[in-house]
């Protein structure tokens, strides 16, 4: 499950025990601000992979469903940059530009050549097949 | 045509660590300066056709083991062929930066292995291999 999606049915799940519970009540209980969340969960900003395991270990989610998150977030930010202008074909590089390490690019290449949404066309080349969610 | 074991490759959990214990045992070169920031591990065999390895990383929580890459003439004949047999493919062909073509395939039991096309005369397929399957 996306990370987003998982923030929206916890926020569903508690404002169902509680009609009154707000947007604002859950980015306050979840060490967020409103206005980054609001944003999060309409898809306007984009989780790093920081704010994914910041915000899974306030949510209290499994450790190991925090790294699945993480990872796909880096994933998504990998997959974005390659959908992007001036985009190289060089991990370092991706690195740099992400701020993600250079095993997190290699993982991230890995698991989107796996689900199919990148390929690797030519030496210079790498082809997206979806585009990247925020 | 053969298709010899060109390469191996050890998943890790700790990927530096891990390649640089194999280096400190047996002396082997370890660089990373390429492209993909791959672990090339050359393990300094004179024979005409050493078979270097190198080490990647596997996604957390996930144990590391070992995968053999297969040197074949036609990758994608050989997926074709090996999904007849029973395999699935996990990474599809990928042509990596350096020119090397690449799959990873799980076979009928379980076990991931890797098919490569040189690009070059090393043997080096220097990239993302299976993190899911587990030997």
């Amino acid at each position: 499950m996306h990370f987003r999606t998982a923030l929206k049915l916890e926020f569903c799940r508690r404002s169902g025990r509680n009609p009154r519970y707000s947007l604002r009540a859950f980015a306050r209980d979840i060490g967020s601000d409103h206005a980054t969340l609001s944003q999060i969960l309409r898809g306007r900003r984009s989780l790093s992979p920081r704010m994914v395991r910041h915000l899974g270990a306030r949510l209290r989610l499994e450790p190991s469903i925090i790294a699945d998150a993480s990872a796909q977030q880096s994933a998504e930010a990998v997959l974005r940059l390659a959908q992007s202008p001036g985009f190289r074909v060089h991990s370092r590089w991706i690195a740099t530009r992400t701020g993600l390490t250079v095993d997190a690019v290699n993982l991230a290449v890995h698991r989107l050549l796996h689900a199919g949404d990148l390929v690797m066309k030519s030496p210079t080349s790498w082809k997206t097949t979806r585009p990247h969610y925020a | 045509m053969p298709n010899p074991i060109v390469r191996w490759q050890i998943i890790a959990p700790e990927p530096a660590r891990t390649a640089a214990f194999y280096r400190d045992v047996f002396g082997w070169e370890l660089s990373a300066a390429n492209s993909m920031g791959y672990r090339e591990l050359r393990t300094g065999s004179e024979s005409a056709a050493p078979v270097d390895g190198g080490v990647w990383p596997s996604p957390p929580g996930q144990p590391g083991f070992v995968q053999l890459f297969i040197e074949v003439a036609d990758l994608d004949r050989c997926i074709a062929k090996a999904n007849e047999l029973g395999a699935k493919t996990l990474v599809p062909k990928s042509i990596l930066p350096d020119g090397d073509s690449m799959a990873v395939l799980l076979d009928p039991t379980g076990i991931s292995f890797g098919i490569c096309r040189l690009a070059g005369k090393r043997p080096n397929p220097k990239g993302p291999g299976d993190v899911r399957g587990s030997v």
